[in-house]
């Protein structure tokens, strides 16, 4: 009951937050936006139909009625049709979602999964050559840009230069050996990405956790390496790997999934928000950030409520 | 310069790879039909994405192709015959048009039906009647649908824009467009415009049904229902997947009234279609694959897409002489091949409206100016933008007849397409012009890496003429949508432009320079010579012949002379398709009809 | 970006001074940490030279060689145009340096005035706003929202540095905020308070000089964070708007490598990994040397 409480308290509180994420999101991309107009006008337009036009887009109307018209369709869930495709717009997310999430998740969990590993090996091996050599490979793998990790994989699986196993684009997904065919490379560009960050702030976490007594304490008395670090290390640094994960989701599904998606060609929503953005499609943008901006402030929410669920110390501030 | 072995090898190794994962996987799609006949699948591939298939926003030719197949046309375009010419589609014949050139009757055929959809009664597609066809053009008129074509019928069709501001009411009649019975129709014109039948052969006047549009409203973009050839099953922007319209009219192909040239047709296989009634697959899929690399390596795998252009990348590997285009042997006895010069071309303009480099109330002024555009032109070569940016194989041609159409003077002087760097510093500082007085210039584009490299050409070109880096300035635009706007609103000095011809005329395309098109009309140099414009309205109601040729040449001179724009060049593609392909692919004015005559032999392996 | 500072916490010290000579003979004894300097200040002497005209000028000039391999005229070969990729990559390191820079002191200035700020009024409204802000910022995907800033700002060169700048300060701010709340407690600003000094002078008197080591090393990351951006967002088109960027070469070079052209972006991309490496590792060589905990 209390934890209800304090549930939707906090909810509370997220309201200005989501308030200030689509107000400044609106007056970024929807009333800054690019202009749709001259991308719909016909070869040969009269000043009168750009401005019938303009009137359809409901850019001639004031400022705050189009923000108050976006905060409706915020609440109803209700963002029209596209302004390119003539689409339903909540149609294209239930059929874009899937596809992004399916294309970034094995990437994820692969890149976190492994970085804890790494992580935990390092921590234990702390400031001997095996630590130095993953944090040397980590300072490494962030320093390589995402785009030339992308070209680079696409070369080397996906060409006639390298072993030519994979699609250099696409995303035609019937079974789950087409899934393989095209999830593995852009996988593998995520995993490469996000490893190297993760080990390192993973293994701060761990460095910080084999400091503490009763780990030593455990580690004197000979418990072994494996339990040592499942039991007393991973269980106390549970709650920043989590919280650093929970934190990503969101971005996830929409940014994560921005630059592979147009660079492999796959209709996810990463990919359809690239194009709104590139076309000034605003009833698609204005669903994308309305989303994302929801689910941040829910994620963040979720994790508060979690650390009260799990660490009853937390104050009920 | 490369070997190509490694990628033979590669290819082999991808096809094992997919023979082996869709081998596993089962793949989504059936094979073959109900009885057991293999099923006859085409599958094209084009470099670009629709956005949209509704006919009132067909503006791009993506779309416009897939619109072509999905809704019916009153006329289309000879399959072979080449220059374009006309032919009648839905319509029975060619229109009747009255001695005063004012009104058009059009007789439709009986008997062709939409395609079987939900919007029905029923489900099953009705007759196409002439109500339909004015329904359709009415759409155009309505201002919710964001038409992009209503400029081809605008203040031409007595009492259709009065239609408009009297509110779109579709009950109410218009006077210009009638259909007289249900096979019937009628358009009365404003003044005579002898390009209209043209217009009744674009994606634009594709008919469709208002039962489909009351049920689908704004979807109907997504989920078309004509009456054409086919009908589309699937569509996203990565393919479409389309069967044949069974409501389709039944109407043998005439081989010999299409324009067949055994000497130029022979070799691809089209006596098999002769006299049978398309379409002919049971299944065409359309694969929209903007990276020409993903869409090379599909094509030479030779078990996905059976038609591509061929890359730029890849045009030394694929052809054997450039002049004339002859694709090597070895490619040649494993694809189907044609070139083709695009209809339309490429220019990059002069914007007139700035006094600094254009129209200026001080004659003196404005004869520097054009001294200094007609410098810049004579330092800009042609050659070495055909060179690099489009492989050497496109047509270069003075001013702005494109060579595609029949008024184009292959006889007229290639001096203004020509380098001329000596000339052209010598006309700067006869005009006294130096590097310090010479103005600052903004040169947009859209970002693309490929426009950037156009642009930093172009800036090389001025630069060895005499321009200082820094006054060239480039201005990107992440959007084409900016872009547009920047030149609508007059906002640039200089950009470089494609135009597409939307039907077999010059004066589509001289259109593009008459005073009162200035922008945003499609005159985006905002051009104003009175002369060109009186020129240009005495022939825009004249029937095609040589007066009106003659009239053409001189509009084209006046261009020319006034250093407008630096123009211009016909793109050149080279197409490959497979061998088991029946069909002469055409990507221009014919566009998306040629598909309705595609066949695919099956059984019979290739060589 | 934000992960390597788990570590920056300092313990009270008695003198600012010690912090700063114990860091520099630390440093100096860090042999990665002086490799990389070194690196980074040749990249920097690189760019200072395109920037007084001695070298890379040539980055735009045509040549009729297209697309050449590697020769003693063009040591990177050339690229479509015929233009020398190696101009190119140096002049990219000017434009790298003047995005980093730009982006880095000005997100740094940002972030610690903010943090200062919303630190010292720990708990009450500026800092109750600051923190809505971040949480704003934070919110929006990042290349969501750098794109949204680079087209509200089209037509202005400096549209993306706007982007980075916008985002990148949260992450300085919340470092500068917690280490503020820390030194409050500490006497001499309690001492400043009790004789009177204006809360305006305690804070950029007493309290963000004492928050400088945080914000050189936050200050590096961001230098590092910039650049990268830099990369996909002229990927995405959003980026330099004139002249050359690794950014671009790397998207230029994107049609080439599926044919087998690879110089554009070998050039580009060595050039980018070799300053980006270096400054990582400079960076965690300075965290270690103001790390107390550490000898």
């Amino acid at each position: 009951m209390d934890t209800l409480q304090y549930a939707l308290r906090k909810l509370v509180t997220g309201i200005p937050l989501v308030l200030g994420v689509t107000f400044i999101s609106f007056v970024l991309m929807v009333y800054f936006g690019p202009d749709k107009t001259y991308e719909l006008i016909g070869k040969n337009a009269t000043p009168e139909q750009i401005a019938e036009i303009r009137s359809q887009l409901g850019y001639d109307e004031p400022f705050f009625v189009r923000y108050a018209d976006y905060l409706r369709q915020l609440v109803t869930l209700e963002f029209g049709y596209s302004d390119s495709t003539g689409e339903r717009v909540s149609r294209i997310l239930t059929r874009t979602i899937p596809v992004s999430l399916a294309l970034t998740l094995p990437g994820f969990v692969l890149g976190n999964v492994l970085a804890v590993v790494l992580a935990l090996v390092a921590g234990f091996y702390r400031g001997g050559l095996i630590d130095r050599a993953i944090m040397a490979g980590a300072v490494v793998g962030m320093s390589i840009s995402f785009l030339i990790i992308i070209i680079g994989f696409q070369v080397l699986l996906s060409s006639s230069y390298g072993i030519n196993y994979f699609p250099v684009r696409g995303w035609e997904v019937y079974s789950l050996a087409d899934y393989l065919y095209y999830v593995t490379v852009p996988t593998l560009a995520i995993v490469f990405v996000s490893l190297g960050y993760n080990t390192r702030f993973y293994r701060a976490v761990i460095v910080e956790e084999m400091n503490r007594d009763h780990v030593r304490t455990a580690r004197a008395f000979g418990t072994p390496p494996i339990k040592l670090l499942f039991r007393n290390v991973l269980r106390n640094a549970a709650i920043p790997i989590i919280t650093r994960i929970m934190f990503s989701i969101p971005l996830v599904v929409i940014s994560g999934s921005l630059l592979i998606e147009s660079y492999f060609g796959i209709p996810g929503v990463g990919k359809v928000t690239y194009d709104a953005i590139t076309t000034g499609d605003q009833p698609i943008l204005k669903a994308v950030v309305g989303a994302t901006a929801v689910l941040f402030v829910l994620t963040l929410i979720a994790t508060d409520v979690m650390y009260k669920v799990i660490d009853p110390r937390v104050s009920l501030k | 310069m490369l070997n190509r072995n490694p990628r033979t090898l590669g290819a082999v190794a991808a096809s094992i790879a997919i023979a082996l994962l869709a081998g596993c996987g089962g793949g989504g799609q059936p094979q073959t039909n109900a009885d057991g006949t293999p099923l006859k699948v085409y599958r094209h591939s084009m470099d670009g994405a629709p956005v949209n298939l509704d006919p009132v926003q067909s503006a791009v030719v993506y779309s416009n192709f897939v619109v072509l197949n999905a809704y019916d046309t009153l006329y289309s375009y000879k399959y072979l015959a080449r220059p374009y010419e006309l032919k009648p589609n839905l319509a029975k014949g060619m229109p009747e048009v009255s001695e005063d050139g004012l009104t058009y009757t059009i007789h439709l055929k009986e008997g062709s039906g939409f395609i079987d959809d939900p919007a029905f009664p029923d489900g099953k597609g009705r007759e196409v009647v002439a109500q339909d066809f004015v329904y359709s053009i009415k759409r155009h008129f309505d201002p919710k649908n964001r038409s992009q074509g209503a400029w081809l019928w605008q203040g031409r069709i007595v009492g259709l824009d009065q239609w408009k501001d009297d509110g779109a009411d579709y009950s109410q009649d218009v006077e210009g467009l009638k259909a007289l019975d249900d096979h019937s129709i009628q358009i009365k014109l404003v003044k005579p415009y002898p390009q209209l039948t043209y217009t009744l052969a674009m994606g634009f006047s594709g008919i469709v049904a208002q039962e489909a549009v009351e049920k689908y409203g704004r979807e109907l973009s997504i989920h078309p229902v004509g009456s054409g050839p086919y009908k589309v099953e699937r569509f996203s922007t990565a393919k479409a997947v389309l069967v044949p319209n069974p409501n389709f009219r039944q109407e043998p192909v005439d081989l010999a009234a299409e324009g067949f040239d055994p000497a130029v047709h022979g070799d691809y296989g089209l006596d098999a279609i002769d006299g049978k009634a398309p379409p002919f697959v049971d299944r065409l899929e359309i694969d929209f694959i903007t990276e020409t690399a993903s869409r090379w390596a599909s094509f030479t795998s030779d078990k996905e897409v059976q038609f591509t252009s061929v890359p730029v990348e890849q045009i030394d590997s694929v052809l054997g002489s450039k002049q004339p285009v002859t694709v090597s042997d070895a490619w040649a006895k494993r694809y189907h091949w044609k070139s083709g010069v695009e209809a339309g071309f490429i220019y990059t303009y002069f914007n007139m409206d700035k006094p600094y480099f254009g129209y200026n109330d001080d004659p003196a002024i404005e004869a520097k100016n054009k001294a200094l555009r007609c410098a810049m032109r004579d330092a800009f070569s042609w050659a070495e933008r055909n060179e690099r940016f489009y492989s050497g194989i496109g047509t270069v041609f003075p001013g702005i007849i494109a060579p595609v159409v029949p008024e184009f003077d292959p006889s007229l002087s290639e001096a203004s397409v020509t380098q001329h760097m000596e000339k052209a510093k010598q006309q700067l500082r006869d005009a006294g012009w130096t590097p310090e007085t010479l103005p600052e210039l903004t040169y947009g584009y859209s970002s693309a890496v490929f426009y950037r490299q156009v642009f930093e050409q172009f800036r090389g070109f001025m630069n060895q003429l005499g321009f200082p880096l820094a006054k060239i300035q480039g201005r990107t635009f992440a959007t084409f949508g900016d872009f547009n706007k920047a030149i609508k609103t007059s906002q640039l000095d200089i950009g470089g432009l494609g135009w597409g011809l939307d039907y077999p005329d010059a004066e589509n395309t001289l259109q593009l320079f008459y005073g009162p098109n200035r922008t945003p009309g499609s005159n985006n140099p905002n051009y104003a010579n009175p002369e060109f414009d009186a020129l240009f309205e005495q022939a825009s109601t004249m029937q095609p012949g040589p007066e009106r040729t003659e009239l053409y040449r001189k509009m084209n001179e006046m261009v020319i002379d006034d250093c407008v724009a630096i123009t211009g060049m016909s793109r050149n593609k080279v197409y490959l398709w497979h061998k088991n392909v029946v069909g002469v692919p055409d990507r221009e004015i014919l566009g998306g009809f040629w598909l309705k005559y595609v066949d695919v032999k099956t059984g019979g392996s290739e060589e | 970006m934000t992960t390597t500072t788990a570590e920056t916490a300092p313990a009270p010290r008695k003198q600012g001074e010690s912090l700063w000579s114990k860091a520099a003979r630390k440093l100096l004894r860090d042999r990665w940490g002086m490799t990389s300097l070194v690196i980074v200040l040749v990249y920097l002497g690189i760019a200072l030279g395109v920037w007084a005209g001695l070298w890379g000028q040539d980055w735009n000039t045509l040549t009729p060689t297209i697309n050449a391999e590697a020769s003693a005229e063009h040591w990177f070969g050339t690229n479509r145009n015929g233009q020398d990729i190696f101009e190119r990559s140096i002049f990219s390191t000017k434009t790298a340096f003047e995005i980093g820079l730009v982006v880095a002191v000005l997100s740094t200035v940002l972030g610690a005035i903010m943090g200062a700020i919303s630190g010292f009024f720990a708990g009450r409204w500026p800092d109750e706003i600051i923190l809505w802000l971040k949480g704003v910022l934070d919110s929006i995907p990042f290349y969501l929202f750098v794109a949204a800033v680079a087209f509200a700002l089209q037509g202005y060169a400096f549209s993306m540095h706007v982007a980075m700048v916008a985002t990148f300060w949260t992450t300085t701010a919340r470092l500068v905020r917690a280490e503020v709340i820390r030194l409050k407690g500490f006497e001499f600003v309690e001492a400043a308070h009790a004789l009177g000094v204006p809360e305006w002078q305690i804070i950029s008197r007493h309290i963000i000089p004492n928050t400088t080591h945080i914000l050189l090393v936050q200050a590096t990351i961001t230098f590092v964070s910039a650049i990268k951006s830099e990369v996909i967002l002229s990927f995405l088109g959003l980026g330099v708007k004139n002249g050359v960027s690794w950014g671009l070469m790397i998207s230029e070079s994107t049609n080439e490598v599926t044919t087998g052209f690879f110089n554009n972006f070998l050039a580009a991309s060595v050039f980018l990994f070799v300053l980006v490496m270096a400054f990582n590792m400079f960076s965690d060589a300075l965290q270690d040397a103001f790390d107390p905990k550490k000898t």
